[in-house]
């Protein structure tokens, strides 16, 4: 009788941990924003001008972008994108809007390279990194994704893959969209227009 | 009479095309990205033609303007961006290879002086069949979302 409780209790056991798992199983992030799941959220990165606060940004559209500055063409692409899609609102508009740019790759990008870096694209965006610890916190709760990969034979010495997403954050610091890569600048502009 | 004179206007048509088609290689629509300043990498991109009977490779590239130059791709596995060397970018038989922001590029790396819009940079490129190229691109500033929009060719 004790054996079949055990044996009772050992398939509840399992059947929760299958459940957790399958509750937890990595989902792209668009499902699991559908889901309900809250991503996002607060951070603070290391800027030219001293911390960079998400929080301070409260009451803007904040377009964020995580990459690093040595990419020739994904990230630059992105941000292109978006400064393109922020050109297609009204100059009131856009000055609700900012871009944060996080780098991944504190070794090669300073604060001070990436303000520059991410003011090339537009004046509202500026450019931040952290510790590792925190990049990888931040990176965690947007469901991003990066790993430093070494380029062997190659002058870079080193690449970076990254998912490629341009998050969507509300005027109350909520994850509202995450875009897939070289989304077109119009579909972007009415995005933005959306949550203004 | 204007038979004869049909046929020879016809051969010297064939003739005066003839190192045209010597040419087997040709680039279009090249640039180089303009980057902020002070950074280390750019990338350049074109389409390359071929109007030969067989494959040829682009092997390797050099340039005045930057330290190294290599060949690369990216892929995109998931949405997760993956930027690889390759050692060579393959032009097919009377075919053409686009090299494009997301794919293969030309990547410009140590670069010696800033790429801003307007300028112009030189690219030398070296081709399994030992020619080579030698280009003078402008520096272009890259404005996504914009592929499969057609330029005018020169
Ligand atoms: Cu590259």
């Amino acid at each position: 009788m004790k054996a079949l409780r055990n044996l009772l209790l050992l398939t509840v056991f399992m059947l929760v941990g299958v459940a957790i798992a399958f509750y937890f199983r990595p989902q792209p992030v668009e499902q699991r924003i559908a889901l309900g799941e809250q991503l996002g959220g607060d951070f603070t990165l290391q800027a030219e001008n001293g911390p960079l606060r998400l929080e301070d940004y409260r009451g803007k559209v904040v377009l964020f972008f995580i990459g690093y500055a040595s990419c020739p063409d994904i990230c630059p692409t992105a941000l292109a994108v978006a400064s393109q899609g922020l050109k297609r609102l009204s100059q009131t508009e856009q000055q609700e809007v900012a871009g944060i740019f996080m780098s991944v790759d504190p070794k090669r990008d300073s604060p001070e390279k990436l303000a520059k870096y991410a003011g090339f694209f537009h004046p509202n965006f500026t450019g931040g990194t952290a510790d590792r610890e925190t990049i990888d916190k931040v990176v965690k709760q947007y469901g991003a994704f990066y790993r430093m990969v070494d380029l062997d034979g190659s002058a870079m010495g080193y690449a970076v893959d990254h998912s490629s997403r341009l998050y969507v954050i509300n005027k109350e610091g909520k994850l509202a969209k995450a875009l897939a890569h070289a989304t077109n600048p119009d579909a972007l502009a009415a995005e933005i227009r959306n949550l203004l | 009479m204007i038979k004869s004179m049909l046929q020879r206007s016809f051969l010297l048509a064939t003739l005066s095309a003839a190192p045209f088609a010597m040419a087997e290689v040709s680039v279009e629509n090249g640039y180089a990205r303009a980057v902020p300043p002070g950074q280390m990498n750019s990338a350049s991109f074109m389409i390359i033609n071929n109007s030969d009977a067989s494959d040829i490779q682009l092997v390797s590239g050099s340039s005045s303007v930057a330290k190294v130059v290599e060949l690369h791709t990216h892929t995109n596995e998931n949405g997760v961006m993956k930027m690889r060397q390759v050692e060579t970018i393959t032009v097919p038989a009377e075919g053409s290879v686009a090299l494009q922001p997301g794919g293969y590029h030309i990547m410009l790396i140590g670069l010696k002086t800033d790429l801003a819009e307007g300028g112009e940079i030189d690219l030398k490129l070296n081709f399994s069949d030992e020619s080579s190229k030698l280009l003078t691109l402008p520096v272009k500033k890259v404005m996504g979302g914009m592929q499969g929009h057609h330029h005018k060719h020169h």
